[in-house]
């Protein structure tokens, strides 16, 4: 067991489309937080999620390394002191490109910090992103 | 300084000491140093060692009783950094799968 979370995913899609849509503040905003956000390094972003009766939240931080088909941001929680640290990188493969994600940091948390963070972040947070899903669902019927 | 949660994945990377972190847990009352060890066939030095270290990153709590000291399983530590993962797990399977998604519909 570690304090690393790593996801891989391969996508049917060229690299250049995979890379605009984790770099670009428009299509961020589109599939996963609304975004103010620039690939360029040092850019402090902001990604806000909609509000609801929970309250959602606000995830910021500074852009350390964004050139294709890298891109790392640091990650910190509205209301906590902590960052940790989001890691793309992207890969041409044959069946279009493969993704890799990494989240680091959790062992950058206090303890009781941690639980602060998680219990504020996780009825806002998922509801967010249930009303994502439904958003992208209904773009998808609407097309 | 070492923080709690590092304090718990070093704790929990030794397999002696999930062993002795798995006994205290299923023990129905505290085990003393020298239970732990004679259940181990360790040192009480050895045994110890092990316990302080379970001791800091708060997964043991020792009570003393005359000379004899005991120890108490605290799996508390333990959920937070297991909410922790388990949250973020489920949070990039969602969101990546809400890319592709995305990067389908785009195409078409």
């Amino acid at each position: 067991m570690n304090d690393v979370i790593t996801k891989e995913k391969v996508f049917n899609h060229p690299i250049d489309k995979v890379w605009d849509a984790i770099s670009k503040a428009e299509e961020i905003s589109t599939w996963f937080i609304q975004a103010d956000f620039k690939a360029q390094k040092d850019y402090q972003y902001t990604f806000t999620s909609e509000p609801n009766e929970k309250g959602c939240t606000t995830i910021s931080g500074t852009v350390k390394e964004a050139h294709p088909y890298v891109l790392v941001y640091t990650w910190i929680v509205a209301d906590t002191n902590v960052e940790t640290i989001v890691t793309w990188k992207l890969e041409s493969v044959a069946e279009g490109t493969k993704l890799y994600l990494e989240h680091s940091g959790i062992s950058n948390y206090e303890g009781d910090t941690a639980i602060a963070m998680f219990e504020s972040f996780n009825g806002g947070w998922e509801n967010c992103i249930n009303g994502l899903t439904a958003y992208l669902k209904q773009e998808v019927n609407a097309g | 300084m070492q923080d709690r949660i590092t304090q718990v994945f070093k704790a929990i990377a030794d397999p002696t000491r999930r062993e002795i972190f798995h006994a205290l847990v299923i023990a129905s009352s505290a085990l003393s140093i020298t239970q732990i060890a004679s259940q181990f066939d360790m040192s009480r030095q050895g045994v110890t060692k092990h316990i302080k270290t379970l001791e800091n990153a708060g997964l043991v709590v020792l009570d003393s009783q005359g000379r004899e000291r005991f120890c108490n399983a605290n799996a508390k530590p333990l959920k937070e950094v297991n909410k922790w993962m388990t949250f973020y797990e489920q949070f990039w399977d969602d969101s990546l799968e809400n890319l592709g998604s995305y990067l389908d519909q785009k195409a078409t």
